[in-house]
């Protein structure tokens, strides 16, 4: 025995072996003797079933061919993550919730059906699901373990495996690791601890370690690797409406044992002090950490910004309030220009260019009343979270006014098309889905460049919320380079550092370096994910990309100008006219004159 | 911060009604060369609180010939004009702070930057 494997390891350790695409290498290790030890019995996690052959042949064909994936997101392809689509109610990755009032205009696909009647009659469920969520797994891919929303979803969670089998891991948090295998057509019922306090992932991985046979209780069980195929899973949930109430606080979220992660979205303030540290959490501190990422996507001053600048007499004074990184302190050297900031960050990058500045806050800058000839205030305004605010920010500009002194305003549009002509910002989107590499990140072009369109009253494409469809106040994070759905919100940055190695900047939110790295936590989905050793702050959160490295993300809160809202914002204060008022790529403008 | 730009500083603490001129206290002074541009000087002056540009200049020590008062046919005057432009553009703070001649909050000047941001409770 010993003799065979001495010979054994002799001849075969560090061998290669062809397995399709793939060649293997064995590694052999000898050893004289092995310490005997009884292992525990580890079983299933509590509440955990999986019934095998639960979906027939037939009946996995017809399923899986009831996904239309066309619609599907390219980039999402492009960039080997697993497919997702939702029926019924989207879910949503960036609060991992549902949008419980908006349901999706398809419901569960008729094929789900007798499937969903078998599990009924099973009694594995007592209510039929209304949410459905298809994951599709190529070799290779996973999803990071988690635990399914308690206050989204009710306690049983259905899923059904498609087209190959993979291995799920169930975590317990405190640390015991059970893995099981799901093989094809099989049916995962997740109740009760498994569903609410255990974690369930796949690690990404082209070969699962599975039983070679029957596992037999209390021996040895023979292990072979399985390699992965493509696995479809078809996972069923019912949308909870009330708080969860189960028994396991320390992993709820309506219980409030785990801050929810990510922290919930801010309600739009109802008074100014809490309007204050909204901006205060959602622009100043988010301005002051990205400051020269922002600065460098904020290079190309506006044509029609210039062309006010150009206009000014010279030895006019001018006044920017809000002026960044002092894009527009020289664009005409022939005026008496300062600028202010809120953010120190922002204005050290001004002086550092060598302009005059000073920092202090829009609703009260330092200069005495009527010292100025001319204001601008571009991408300023949208920043202020209540309509008082925005309008004290009007008046504070029209205070540093001479009489027939005029201002600027440029504030971010709810429309982002206009004329039928979709901003810069939302055409990168569609170029993105195309396949076509867009030059700029979204934080590039919420810039603009070109021409802007002579205000008409008649082409504005329109799909505003209602007030009152915002009775619950809560705001949404937008989703980058689409259309604005409401008009509070909170617009993600993704913070890049300096590039290196010429790298160029790619579209959309992760960088395309290659192939992702094998280790598990940086080949995670696209998904945002918690960076586990930084506490979180209400407005960042860390988003794991391909290729090992986090990026963090930051959001500003943004309220969105409707079409005729600044001018209107405008006619409140006394004293002035407005001259101009246009749609300028993607922005509201106003030109003002004091009287 | 240059003394073109402290001519149109304010203190606006709350409540204050004589925020203007601000007192600057220096502990950095720097005088950097600027190009001269008699034109753009020119059309300066007429802008600028007279009094206020030679009071600073004084706090700074750097008011050196600087009249009182401005000369009339200034526009023609090279001379004047190159004194106007040292003290308005050449010579800047750097470190120190600006002090409101009210209420006596003062605000710090940090590489050659005024910080003016106010507290809650005196905005």
């Amino acid at each position: 025995f010993e003799d065979g494997a001495r010979k054994a390891h002799a001849q075969l350790n560090g061998k290669k072996l062809q397995s399709g695409e793939n060649s293997v290498t064995f590694y052999l290790s000898y050893v004289d003797s092995v310490k005997h030890r009884e292992e525990a019995l580890v079983g299933f996690p509590e509440g955990l079933t999986l019934v095998e052959d639960f979906v027939s042949l037939e009946e996995e064909a017809l399923l899986l061919a009831a996904v239309d994936w066309t619609m599907s997101n390219e980039a999402q392809k492009a960039l080997k993550h697993r497919r997702v689509k939702h029926y019924g109610f989207e879910f949503r990755y960036d609060n991992n919730n549902v949008d419980k009032d908006k349901p999706l205009p398809a419901g569960l696909p008729d094929e789900c059906l007798p499937v969903l009647q078998r599990c009924l009659q099973d009694g594995l469920i007592n209510v039929l699901p209304d949410q459905l969520t298809v994951n599709q797994y190529e070799s290779g891919q996973g999803i990071p373990p988690h635990v399914d929303t308690h206050s989204a979803f009710e306690d049983t969670i259905l899923s059904i495996s498609l087209g190959a089998k993979a291995v799920m891991e169930f975590r317990h948090p405190e640390g015991r690791a059970v893995p099981v295998v799901l093989p094809e057509r099989s049916l995962l019922v997740m109740k009760g601890e498994s569903r609410y306090l255990w974690t369930h992932g796949i690690t990404p991985r082209k070969f699962d370690l599975v039983p070679a046979c029957e596992p037999d209780v209390g021996s040895n069980s023979g292990l072979t690797l399985s390699k992965r195929g493509t696995r479809t899973s078809f996972t069923f949930r019912k949308i909870r409406y009330e708080p969860c109430c189960c028994a396991f606080p320390s992993a709820c979220d309506s219980q409030e044992g785990t801050s929810p992660y990510p922290p919930s979205p801010p309600s739009l303030p109802c008074c100014h002090a809490d309007a204050t540290l909204l901006e205060e959490e959602y622009v100043h501190r988010v301005y002051d950490a990205i400051a020269s990422h922002f600065s460098r996507t904020r290079h190309t001053p506006w044509p029609h910004v210039c062309h006010f600048l150009s206009s000014l007499p010279p030895g006019s004074v001018l006044v920017d309030v809000g002026c960044g990184n002092g894009k527009y302190l020289g664009v005409n050297p022939q005026l008496i220009t300062v600028g202010c900031d809120r953010s120190s960050a922002l204005v050290q990058i001004c002086a550092e260019r060598g302009f005059q500045v000073f920092v202090s806050d829009a609703l009260s800058v330092p200069l005495r009343t009527a010292s100025c000839d001319a204001c601008i205030s571009i991408a300023v305004i949208h920043h202020f979270s209540t309509l008082e605010r925005r309008l004290a920010a009007v008046r504070e500009l029209v205070r540093l006014l001479k009489p027939g002194g005029q201002a600027l305003i440029y504030v971010w549009a709810y429309e982002q098309e206009y004329n039928k002509q979709k901003s810069k910002y939302l055409k990168d989107h569609v170029k993105q889905h195309n396949g076509e590499k867009s030059k700029d990140t979204p934080e590039e072009s919420q810039e603009s460049h070109e021409e802007p369109s002579v205000f008409t009253t008649s082409h504005v494409e329109r799909d505003v919320k209602d007030a009152s469809e915002m009775t619950e106040g809560r705001l949404s994070v937008h989703t980058n380079r689409t259309a604005f759905n409401s008009q509070d919100l909170l617009v993600p940055w993704h913070l890049k550092g300096r590039k290196t190695h010429g790298e160029e900047e790619s579209s959309g939110r992760f960088s395309s370096r290659g192939e992702p790295n094998p280790d598990f936590d940086s080949s995670m989905s696209s998904d945002t994910t918690h960076s586990p050793d930084s506490k979180p702050s209400p407005s960042d959160n860390m988003c794991q990309i391909p290729g090992g490295s986090s990026v963090p993300v930051f959001h500003r809160y943004y309220h969105v100008f409707q079409q005729g809202e600044l001018e209107q914002l405008c006619t409140q204060v006394t004293g002035i006219k407005v001259q101009t008022s246009y749609h300028d790529q993607g922005n509201w403008c106003v030109v003002l004159q004091k009287e | 911060m240059k003394l073109l730009t402290h001519n149109m500083l304010t203190s606006h603490v709350k409540g204050v009604t004589k925020g203007y001129p601000l007192l600057i206290k220096a502990t950095e002074v720097k005088v950097n060369e600027v190009e001269f541009n008699p034109k753009f000087v020119c059309r300066m002056i007429p802008k600028l609180e007279w009094s206020t540009l030679v009071q600073a200049a004084d706090q700074l020590g750097h008011r050196e010939e600087l009249p009182g008062e401005l000369v009339p046919d200034y526009e023609k005057n090279e001379d004047f004009l190159k004194k106007v432009h040292r003290v308005l553009l050449e010579v800047e703070v750097i470190e120190g702070c600006l002090q409101c001649p009210e209420s006596g909050r003062e605000f710090p000047i940090s590489k050659g930057i005024p910080n003016m941001l106010l507290n809650e409770d005196e905005a």
